[in-house]
C-alpha cells in the first residue's frame, strides 16, 4: 500500500486547484486589519481573501521563487526597495492611475515607481530619527556637536553604566543620514531614474559623514561592536539615553515603560540637516496572478481608501503614506518625530543593484571603525567593488 | 475474498497509471518536459516491476525509486542545468515565455485613442441571481456592436494568453450569427436604452455598464466574476480591424479603449553562409525598430540608440559560469584563500570536536562512575538546543566585545584585555570553531560512547594480564577500535562542517572584511558562505546560474575528499580483521 500512497500524494501535489480566491502574504501587524478588510472585501464581491503571516525577511525571496512557477500570494506586502528586482524579473503588475491618487505623498509613489511605472500602493513610510530618553536627556540636541556633548557627559556621569548615544555604527543604513547629510548619494537622481554608473559614496560629503562616525567612534562614544541588537536592547532597558532608530522599534520602549521623545536626527553642522534613507511600504501584485485585476481592485478601491488607511495606521502606527491620514494623527508626537526626520529623507534605491551596495558600504564602515582602514581608502574601495558587481 | 482484494489492488493500479499519465501529460503541456520524462519512466518501471513476474523483488524497491528520482536525481539534474544558464535575476523566463509577454501581456500595449468606448454588459439571470453566460453591447459611432464571451486564440498550457472575439455591427433589431438569432429589445434605441439581448430562446438581462447610475451597483460581480475571469487577456476586433480591451481608466472605471498592441513579430531574410534563411524578429510597431535580442534580454532601442531593457529570458550560456571562477579575478582571488580556510575549518571542527567528545565519553564509560546518566544528560544539552538560538546566544551574549560574558567579565577576572571576536581575523576564526566545537562535541561524545560499549572487556583483561598500563590500553585497543567504528562518521561530520553556512552565517556572517577585496570576502567565510555571498548579496540580486555552479563544484571536491576519506578510513579495518 505504501507505495501507493507516495505515488497518489505526489500526483495530488502536483494538481493545482483554481479556486477564485485572493491570496496576501504579509507580516505579522497586519494580518488581523487584512484579514478584517477581506472579509468587507468578500461580502461586496464574493471574492475569499486569504490572509497569510509570513516573515518580512522571508516575503520577497519566497515571492522570487514561487511567483516565477504562477504561484505564490496575489498580493504581497513589503518594501519600495524590492521593486526593482521584482519588476526587472516580471513578477509584479504594474498598478494604473487610481482615483486617489493624489492623495499620496509623492515621495512615497515615487519610491515605489520604476521605469516610469508604479508598482504598488504605498501605505507607511519609514525613516530612522533620534529616539531619546527624558530621564537623562530631557531636551534632544539640535546638532551633531552637541550631541557629542551630551553622550560625553552621560558616559561619564554614570562610568559606563548607561551609554549616552548608540547607533548601529558598521551598519550603512543607519550611518547613512551623515553621509546623505554632507552630499554623499547612493546613486545619482536623473530624469530618466537613477543612474547607477554614478555612485557618490566616496565623494566630499560621503567622506566628510563617515569622518562624523570615526570622530565619535575616536572619542569613545561610540564602540565598534555596537550593533542594532545592543543599541535595541539597551534603550528598552533604560541603560542607553539616545539611539537612532526607526518607528518600527518604538512599541517595545513604550510596552517597557520608557519615557522616551522622537525627534529628528540632530543637524550635522548648524544648517547641515541630516538626511536618512526613506523606506516605503506598500502592496504589490503578483504579476502571474490569474486574479490579477480583481487583486488590483482590492488595492485601489479598498486599500488606497482614506478609512481603510487610517485603520492600518491604528493597527500598526507608521507614517501614513496618505497626507489626508496623516492629518489625522497629527496628535501622535512619535509620528511626527518620524515625520519630520523622513521630511529630510532620501528614498531608498529600489534598483537591483542595491543590492551590492550594502554588503560593500557595510565592510567599509566596518573596516573604518575598526581603524582598519583610512574613511578614504575605504570608501573608494566599497566604490570600485559595487562598480565591480553591478557591472 | 483473496481475489477481491487482488482486483481492489489491480484497480489501484490501474488509478495510478491514469493518475501518473495525466500528471506527465500535464507537466509536458507545461513544459516540465524532464520531471515529465521522469514522471513517464517511473510509471514504466512500476508498471514492468508489478506485471513481470520476475520483477517481484523489486517490488519493494518502488518507494525508494520514486523517492531517489524526485528528490535526489530531478535536483541534481536541475543544478546541473542552472549552472550553464544565467538563471538569475532579470532572467527568470524562457525565451518563449518573454517574446509571449512582449506580444500578449496587456502592459505591452498602447492606448491609441483615449475616449473610452462606451458598453453594458448583459447576463442570463438563473431565478434572482446573475450567472457568468453574458454578452456585451458596444456603441461606436453610433453604431451597435454585439459581443460574445471571447474565445481563447493564444494559450500555454491551461494558461490563456489572448482571447479574441470579432464584433459584429448591429444594424437592425435582428441578427443570426452562427445559427443564434440576436435580438435586441428594445430598438432602434441607443445603447443605455436597451435592456434585454434575446437569444434564441435565452434572455440576456442589462447588468453593468460604468455610465449607468444603477447598473453600477453590479460592478463588483461584473469585475469579480466576467471581468476576471473572461476580459482580462481579452480583445473584441472591430471589422477594421481595430481592437477594444478592457483598462483600469484613470478614474478607476474599468473601460473598453482602443488599443493595440506594442510589438509585434516579424519575419526577416537572413543569409548564414550564403543560404537565405527567415529569422523571427520581434519589432516596435510605434517606431518601426527591431527589438534587440542580447545576453539574454531583449532591448527596445529609441532613435538616439538609447536601450531599454524590456524582458529577460533564461539563455544558455554554456561554461561561462564556471569559467568565471577561474578567470573571474574577483572571484578566483579570494577562491584559493577560502577554500584553505574551509578545509582548515572542517578539519579542525572534526579534531576538535572528537578531541573534546572523547575524554568525555571514556569518563561517562566508566562503570564506576556515579549518576553518569545524570552528567551525560547535561553534556547533550548543546546539542539539543536548537542551532539558531544558541548561534545567536554565543554571538550577542558571549562573544560580543563589548558586553558579552567572556569579555566583560571572564577575561578581567583572569587579569587579560578583552578579545576582539569579530574584528581580528585570527579570534573571529577561533569564535566560530569554539561554537562549533561547543555544538558538536556532545555529537562526537554520543558515537564514542555507542562505539566503546562494543568493544570486548576481554580484551582489557587480557591487556591487563599482560602488564599494559591505561594509557597503552587506550592507544592499543580503545583508540584502533573506536577509529574503525567511528571513522566513517568523522567522515560525514567533516562533509556537513565543510558547508556548514549556518554557524558562519549566524556567529560573523563571514567577517571581519577583508581590507581592499573587490568581492564580499570576509576572513571567516567558507566556500558555501562566500557563494550564498556573490549568488544573493552583491551584484543585481540573484544569480543562481552562477550558485549552481559553485555548487557543483562543492559537491565534487566534498565528493572527492570523503571519497579519499574513506580509503584512508579503510586502513583501520585491517586493524579489526
Amino acid at each position: 500500500m505504501k507505495k501507493f500512497l507516495v505515488i497518489a500524494l505526489l500526483v495530488v501535489s502536483l494538481v493545482v486547484l483554481a479556486q477564485p480566491k485572493l491570496t496576501i502574504w504579509c507580516s505579522e501587524k497586519q494580518v488581523d486589519i487584512l484579514q478584517k478588510l477581506g472579509e468587507e472585501f468578500k461580502a461586496k464581491y464574493g471574492v475569499e481573501v486569504e490572509v497569510q503571516y509570513v516573515n518580512f525577511q522571508d516575503i520577497k525571496s519566497k515571492f522570487l521563487t514561487a511567483a516565477p512557477e504562477g504561484q505564490g500570494a496575489d498580493i504581497i506586502v513589503g518594501a519600495h526597495d524590492w521593486v526593482g528586482e521584482l519588476a526587472v524579473n516580471g513578477l509584479i503588475e504594474p498598478i494604473p492611475n487610481f482615483a486617489d491618487l493624489k492623495n499620496f505623498y509623492e515621495t512615497a509613489l515615487n519610491a515605489f515607481s520604476y521605469g516610469g511605472k508604479l508598482y504598488g500602493v504605498p501605505y507607511a513610510m519609514e525613516a530612522i530619527a533620534l529616539i531619546y530618553n527624558k530621564d537623562y536627556v530631557p531636551e534632544p540636541p539640535k546638532t551633531m556637536d552637541e550631541l557629542i556633548e551630551v553622550a560625553k557627559q552621560i558616559d561619564e556621569e554614570f562610568g559606563g553604566e548607561v551609554r549616552g548615544f548608540i547607533t548601529s555604527a558598521a551598519e550603512f543604513y543607519y550611518i547613512a543620514p551623515f553621509i546623505f547629510g554632507y552630499g554623499g548619494y547612493v546613486f545619482k537622481q536623473t530624469e530618466k531614474g537613477l543612474d547607477v554608473n554614478d555612485i557618490g559614496l566616496a565623494n566630499e560629503g560621503a567622506i566628510k559623514g563617515v569622518k562624523l562616525l570615526k570622530r565619535m567612534v575616536d572619542e569613545g562614544i561610540l564602540d565598534p561592536s555596537d550593533n542594532y541588537q545592543i543599541m535595541d536592547s539597551m534603550f528598552r532597558e533604560g541603560q542607553a539615553a539616545m539611539i537612532i532608530n526607526g518607528p518600527w522599534a518604538v512599541k517595545a520602549y513604550k510596552d517597557a515603560g520608557i519615557d522616551y521623545g522622537v525627534s529628528p536626527i540632530p543637524d550635522l553642522e548648524p544648517g547641515v540637516p541630516a538626511r536618512p534613507f526613506v523606506g516605503v511600504q506598500g502592496f504589490m501584485v503578483n504579476a502571474k496572478s490569474p486574479n490579477k485585476l480583481l487583486a488590483i481592485e482590492f488595492l485601489t478601491s479598498f486599500i488606497a481608501r482614506k478609512e481603510t488607511m487610517y485603520r492600518i495606521y491604528l493597527a500598526d502606527p507608521r507614517l501614513p503614506a496618505r497626507k489626508d491620514v496623516l492629518e489625522l494623527v497629527k496628535d501622535n508626537p512619535d509620528v511626527v518625530g518620524f515625520t519630520q526626520s523622513a521630511a529630510n529623507g532620501i528614498p531608498m534605491p529600489n534598483v537591483p543593484q542595491m543590492a551590492a551596495v550594502w554588503a560593500a558600504m557595510n565592510d567599509a564602515l566596518n573596516l573604518v571603525v575598526n581603524g582598519k582602514a583610512t574613511v578614504e581608502e575605504a570608501l573608494k574601495n566599497a566604490v570600485e567593488r559595487i562598480k565591480a558587481q553591478i557591472q | 475474498m483473496k481475489n477481491v482484494i487482488k482486483l481492489f489492488l489491480w484497480f489501484l493500479l490501474a488509478l495510478l497509471n491514469v493518475a501518473l499519465f495525466w500528471a506527465g501529460v500535464f507537466l509536458f503541456q507545461n513544459e516540465y518536459y524532464e520531471l515529465s520524462i521522469v514522471l513517464f519512466s517511473l510509471l514504466f518501471l512500476i508498471d514492468f516491476f508489478i506485471i513481470n513476474p520476475k520483477g517481484y523483488p523489486y517490488r519493494y524497491v518502488i518507494p525508494a525509486l520514486v523517492l531517489l528520482f524526485v528528490l535526489v536525481l530531478y535536483p541534481i539534474y536541475f543544478t546541473f542545468k542552472v549552472a550553464f544558464t544565467n538563471y538569475g535575476t532579470g532572467h527568470f523566463m524562457s525565451r518563449q515565455e518573454a517574446i509571449e509577454r512582449l506580444l500578449y501581456d496587456p502592459n505591452f500595449s498602447y492606448v491609441v485613442d483615449s475616449t473610452f468606448v462606451s458598453y453594458k454588459v448583459f447576463v442570463v439571470y438563473d431565478g434572482l441571481s446573475p450567472t457568468e453566460d453574458f454578452l456585451i453591447l458596444f456603441r461606436m459611432n453610433d453604431t451597435i456592436y454585439l459581443g460574445e464571451k471571447p474565445r481563447p486564440v493564444v494559450a500555454r498550457g491551461q494558461e490563456v494568453l489572448l482571447s479574441q472575439f470579432n464584433l459584429i455591427p448591429v444594424t437592425v433589431e435582428t441578427v443570426s450569427l452562427n445559427g443564434d438569432t440576436f435580438r435586441i429589445v428594445p430598438w432602434p434605441a441607443d445603447l443605455s436604452e436597451i435592456n434585454l439581448v434575446v437569444r434564441g430562446d435565452t434572455t440576456y438581462k442589462s447588468f453593468y455598464s460604468p455610465d449607468d447610475e444603477i447598473l453600477r451597483l453590479n460592478a463588483p460581480y461584473f469585475k469579480s466574476r466576467i471581468a476576471q475571469s473572461y476580459l482580462v487577456n481579452a480583445e473584441y476586433v472591430l471589422p477594421d480591424g481595430k481592437k477594444l480591451a478592457l483598462r483600469i481608466a484613470p478614474d478607476g472605471e474599468w473601460r473598453f479603449m482602443h488599443v493595440e498592441r506594442l510589438y509585434r513579430l516579424a519575419y526577416k531574410e537572413v543569409y548564414d553562409g550564403g543560404k537565405m534563411k527567415i529569422k523571427t524578429t520581434v519589432v516596435n510597431s510605434l517606431t518601426g525598430r527591431e527589438v534587440i535580442e542580447k545576453e539574454g534580454a531583449f532591448y527596445d532601442v529609441d532613435e538616439n540608440g538609447n536601450e531599454t531593457f524590456l524582458v529577460g529570458f533564461i539563455d544558455f550560456v554554456g561554461w561561462k559560469n564556471f569559467l568565471r571562477i577561474v578567470k573571474d579575478p574577483k572571484v578566483s582571488g579570494p577562491f584559493f584563500r577560502i577554500f584553505l580556510w574551509t578545509f582548515v575549518w572542517a578539519v579542525l571542527s572534526v579534531v576538535l570536536s572528537l578531541a573534546v567528545g572523547l575524554p568525555f565519553a571514556l569518563v561517562l564509560n566508566n562503570p564506576r562512575l556515579r549518576g553518569r546518566n545524570l552528567y551525560r544528560t547535561l553534556l547533550i544539552i548543546p546539542w539539543a538546543i536548537p542551532v539558531f538560538i544558541s548561534a545567536l546566544v554565543w554571538r550577542n551574549g558571549l562573544l560580543n566585545e563589548t558586553y558579552g560574558v567572556i569579555n566583560k567579565f571572564l577575561l578581567p577576572l583572569l587579569g587579560l584585555d578583552p578579545i576582539k571576536w569579530f574584528n581580528d581575523p585570527f579570534w573571529a576564526r577561533v569564535g566560530v570553531l569554539l561554537v562549533n566545537v561547543w555544538l558538536t562535541f556532545p555529537y562526537m561524545m554520543t558515537i564514542s560512547l555507542g562505539a566503546l560499549q562494543s568493544i570486548p572487556p576481554e580484551l582489557y583483561e587480557v591487556a591487563a594480564i599482560d602488564g599494559a598500563g591505561r594509557f597503552r590500553r587506550f592507544v592499543h585497543i580503545t583508540f584502533p577500535l573506536l577509529m574503525t567504528i567511528i571513522a566513517p562518521l568523522l567522515v560525514s561530520s567533516f562533509a556537513f562542517s565543510f558547508n556548514n553556512f549556518t554557524i558562519i552565517y549566524l556567529i560573523t556572517g563571514g567577517g571581519p572584511p577583508i581590507p581592499n577585496s573587490t568581492t564580499p570576502t570576509g576572513y571567516t567565510d567558507i566556500l558555501i558562505s562566500y557563494v550564498y555571498k556573490l549568488a544573493f548579496e552583491g551584484g543585481q540580486g540573484q544569480d543562481f546560474g552562477f550558485a549552481s555552479a559553485i555548487s557543483i563544484l562543492i559537491f565534487f571536491l566534498v565528493g572527492g575528499i570523503s571519497f579519499v576519506n574513506f580509503k584512508l578510513s579503510g586502513a583501520f579495518e585491517e586493524v579489526s580483521r
